[in-house]
Order: C-alpha cells, then sequence, then structure tokens
C-alpha cells in the first residue's frame, strides 16, 4: 500500500508534465495540423536559458519568468519565420521542418551551454511532506509542479473559451478560410498559438529539469510520453490530452515501480501502440476517423 | 457602389473569368446568374480577396480591394455568405454571430449589431448557446447571412444561399434581406442557379456564360422576356 501511494504521487506528478506537453502538442495540431516534434527540444532550451540567468546570480523566480517568456518568444519566431513559408504546402513539410528545429536546437545547445549534464534547481525542497508521522510521499516541489501546471491549463482555458482572442484563435483554427473574409488576421493567430504552446512546453521542461537533469536531449523521452498521452486522447481534445497523459504518467510509475525502470519507455510505446490498434482515433475523439 | 472591371482570373492555364465587368449600386441587388461553370463562385472568391485576379479592378467606394488580403477586403466593408453556408459548426451560433465583427473597434456598437440579427433571424436566438452543428439548413443560412450583417458590410456577397433550401423559407430569408438592402444602403451582389428565385428580389441581373458576361439587363425585364429566360436560364 505504501509503495502503491508512492508510486501514484510520482505518477500523478510525472503525468503533469506530460500533461503540458500533451497540451501544447494538441494546440499546435489544432491550429495548424502537425506534430511539432521540436517541442521538447524548445524546452530545453528555454530552460538552458533559465540555468545560464540562474548561474548568473539572478534568482529562480526571474529565471522562471525568462524561461516562459523565451518559450513565447521561440514558439513565435519558429512559427513566423520557419513554418509560415511552408503553411500552404503539404503538412509533411511543416513536419520535417519541426523535426530540423529538433535536431538544431539538440546540435546548438551543447555548444552554447556546454556538453556536460547539468542539474537544475528546485526552487522548493524535494523531500517528501512528513504530516507529524505520517509520511505524505509528496515534496513542495511535486505540489508546485502540479500546481503550475494546473494554473497554466486554467489560464489558458479562459483565453481560449472567454476571451474574444481565443474565439479568434478557434475559429482559425477550425477554419481559417472562413475566418479569413471575416477579418481575422489567421496568421497572427497562428504566431500566437505556437507562442503559446511553447510557453506550455517551457513549463514542462523547467519543472522536469531537477528530476531528469539537463542535457540537450533531456527533453525527448518526456516528449514521446507527452505525445502517448496526446494521441491516446484523440489529438483533438485538451481534456482528452491531459487525461491520456496523466493515464500514462501514472502506467509508467506502475510499471518502473513494480516491474523495472528499464522498462518504464517500452510501456510507453506499449499503451500507444494498443491505443492505435483498438481506438486509432483516440479515447476522446469526436471525430470518425483520423489518418495515422 | 462596387465595381468590378475587366476582372480576369486564370487556374492555371484555364480562363474562368474573362474581361468580366459590372456594378452594383448602393441599395441595390445585383444577381449573377449562370449554370455551374460559368465562374460565378469564382467571382464572388475574387472580390473577397480569396483568388488573385490575373488583370482587373475591384473597387469598393473607390478603394481597389486587388491585391489586398481577404481580412483587409472584410475590415473595408465586404461581407462574403460564402456557398454552403461556412459558419463554423462547431462554434455556438453566438460565437459565430459574435465572430462577424470581432475586428471592429466599436463594441458597444457591435452589441447592437448582434441584437439586430438575432431580431431579423429570431429562430436564432433560441439557439444561440448551441453548436452551429445542430442548426437546419435553413436557420445556417440565416445564421451566415446574420453574421456578415454584424460586421456592418458596405457591400454584401451572396454565393447560392437558395442551395438545399425549402422555397417558402428562402422568400423569406430575401425578403427580409431585401428590406435592409434598401434600409443600410447595402451593394449585393446575389450568384444564384435559382434564376426565378433571385430575379424575384434583384434590380439587375447579369447573366455569366463560360466566364464571359453573356448578357445585362433589368431583373424585371429578364423574367419577363419569354425568349431571353429560355435561351439563358432555362425556365
Amino acid at each position: 500500500m505504501r509503495l502503491f501511494a508512492i508510486y501514484t504521487v510520482a505518477g500523478v506528478v510525472n503525468g503533469m508534465v506530460y500533461a503540458a506537453v500533451a497540451l501544447a502538442l494538441v494546440m499546435i495540431w489544432r491550429a495548424t495540423r502537425i506534430i511539432n516534434y521540436a517541442q521538447g527540444a524548445m524546452g530545453m532550451f528555454t530552460t538552458y536559458i533559465a540555468l545560464v540567468v540562474i548561474q548568473h546570480g539572478v534568482g529562480y523566480w526571474a529565471a522562471f519568468a525568462i524561461a516562459l517568456a523565451a518559450g513565447l518568444v521561440l514558439g513565435a519566431v519558429t512559427e513566423r519565420v520557419l513554418i509560415r513559408p511552408v503553411e500552404s504546402q503539404p503538412p509533411l513539410n511543416a513536419v520535417i521542418l519541426s523535426l530540423g528545429v529538433l535536431i538544431l536546437l539538440e546540435a546548438v545547445a551543447p555548444m552554447l551551454f556546454g556538453g556536460q549534464t547539468q542539474s537544475f534547481p528546485a526552487p522548493f525542497s524535494r523531500i517528501d511532506i512528513a504530516a507529524g508521522s505520517t509520511q505524505l510521499y509528496i515534496s513542495p516541489f511535486d505540489l508546485f509542479s502540479i500546481g503550475a501546471v494546473l494554473v497554466a491549463m486554467l489560464v489558458l482555458f479562459v483565453v481560449f473559451q472567454r476571451t474574444s482572442l481565443g474565439l479568434r484563435m478557434r475559429a482559425a483554427a477550425f477554419n481559417p478560410e472562413i475566418s479569413r473574409i471575416l477579418g481575422i488576421r489567421v496568421g497572427r493567430m497562428l504566431t500566437i498559438g505556437w507562442a503559446l504552446a511553447a510557453l506550455l512546453g517551457a513549463l514542462a521542461a523547467i519543472l522536469a529539469a531537477p528530476a531528469i537533469f539537463l542535457y540537450s536531449n533531456n527533453m525527448d523521452e518526456v516528449l514521446v510520453f507527452g505525445f502517448t498521452g496526446a494521441i491516446i486522447g484523440g489529438l483533438e481534445s485538451p481534456v482528452g490530452a491531459v487525461v491520456g497523459a496523466l493515464g500514462v504518467g501514472l502506467a509508467l510509475s506502475y510499471v518502473s515501480g513494480y516491474v523495472g525502470s528499464d522498462l518504464a519507455p517500452l510501456g510507453g510505446l506499449v499503451m500507444l501502440i494498443a491505443v492505435l490498434m483498438v481506438r486509432p482515433q483516440g479515447l476522446f475523439s469526436f471525430r470518425g476517423h483520423r489518418q495515422v | 457602389m462596387l465595381e468590378i472591371s475587366d476582372l480576369t482570373v486564370a487556374y492555371g492555364g484555364v480562363i474562368a473569368l474573362d474581361r468580366v465587368s459590372l456594378s452594383v449600386p448602393e441599395g441595390s441587388i445585383t444577381a449573377v446568374l449562370g449554370a455551374n461553370g460559368a465562374g460565378k463562385t469564382t467571382l464572388v472568391r475574387t472580390v473577397s480577396g480569396l483568388v488573385t485576379p490575373r488583370e482587373g479592378s475591384v473597387r469598393l467606394e473607390g478603394a481597389e480591394l486587388v491585391g489586398r488580403t481577404p481580412e483587409a477586403i472584410a475590415r473595408l466593408g465586404v461581407g462574403h455568405v460564402p456557398e454552403g453556408h461556412g459558419i463554423i459548426s462547431e462554434l455556438t451560433v453566438d460565437e459565430n454571430l459574435r465572430l462577424g465583427g470581432l475586428w471592429r473597434r466599436d463594441r458597444a456598437d457591435q452589441r447592437v449589431a448582434i441584437e439586430e440579427a438575432y431580431e431579423l433571424f429570431p429562430p436564432l436566438l433560441a439557439r444561440c448557446a448551441m453548436p452551429a452543428a445542430n442548426l437546419s439548413g435553413g436557420e445556417r443560412q440565416m445564421l451566415s447571412i446574420g453574421r456578415a450583417l454584424v460586421a456592418r458590410p458596405v457591400a454584401l456577397l451572396l454565393d447560392e444561399p437558395s442551395l438545399g433550401l425549402a422555397t417558402a423559407l428562402l422568400a423569406q430569408i430575401m425578403e427580409r434581406l431585401s428590406g435592409l438592402v434598401a434600409e443600410r444602403r447595402l451593394s449585393v451582389l446575389l450568384i444564384e442557379q435559382n434564376a426565378r428565385s433571385a430575379l424575384s428580389v434583384a434590380d439587375q441581373a447579369v447573366v455569366l456564360s463560360l466566364g464571359r458576361v453573356a448578357l445585362r439587363d433589368r431583373a424585371d425585364r429578364l423574367a419577363s422576356d419569354d425568349a431571353l429566360r429560355h435561351a439563358y436560364l432555362g425556365f
């Protein structure tokens, strides 16, 4: 029972990080119909920026804000400079470009920031809280991670569902041509969408870094697990992505706890294949079918 | 006043519109008739900027539209009700209506314009919180026209509003629309395959044939001239 509690908490904490990545992937999928394979690497890069800032004696919170802001800028620039020119071409071109961004960032990061694995600070203790004599198996940093992702999701939900900017972004994603004849600057909406998605990726990366350390491809596994969560959720549905990613986090935590940590990545792969075989449209998809 | 002059559009090597000229005065409806493939939809898509012409000009109250983006043209006052409604079915009825004028600065008037759209088409009000996917064909057409009107356009492009609508419902929608045309001094370009319905509301009519203007006349004269009707409109 004690082990189960430990694995469950770890699964939820990891799952929230995967959920942030999954949500970022879904946002870009809905807006531009491509999978941004550079989502994790962009987060790695902004986390390195945060590390440099911290090493220059600036506090964690300023570095945290700078990392998120750098995510916004990196996302906007990527869309505007790289994705926009191939917008009217088949989606595969943009997908390959995003792979190019992944390779570029992972190659450039060691040149700029050094090739060795670095530790990354956490703003709160990573030692589990004890309430009196009972261990709670959750640390203050875990609580912060869960809270930060929840706040980010809530803010995005409010922006998308309750503001006119969000309405324009949804319209642009659902039907770009109709949106244009209604006077909506669809290009600008895509830029904002990429910026917000990259902000989520930056958040995921900076929250993951204390546990997984910082090196140029530290986010590769997180991206795969986030992607698995997004696929399980149907790729269309933000709620589905979050639920799917939490499921992936829990499943991987149980597999690595009860079976062996070497098998965790394999567990993610098995889940992905199982979902694609049994229900390729995802568990939460409202659309009939999707190309895989 | 919407003035189209010598508009030529080609898809690859195929000429879709060949030096088409027509003008739509304020407060009037010009029907554009013709068979499938005559270039009717190409004409409205070129006016709203979705298709780039090879040559020619489109002017709205003197301002050249050719070369501008669709979003800029919409903001200059061109409302486009596209073929097959073009409502966004994933959004609610109210969200669709709001989209019509989200770019406008005058928020207060925007709210008034939305209320007016509900008054014009009361069935929409009862369904305002529903996804637009739940609407019937007639309601979708009302929503699409209402949404275009929310932006307070100067010119309105209607692409086959009769498609899939019962005659009585269509007549009802067109009657409300023609009231507005006079009141708001709209220039309306009405694309129709259903010539009978279009001629009953239009002031003037243009018949397109293989991308060219084959005939232009007053709508009432075209409707009453049996020989012309048989030759060009097939009824």
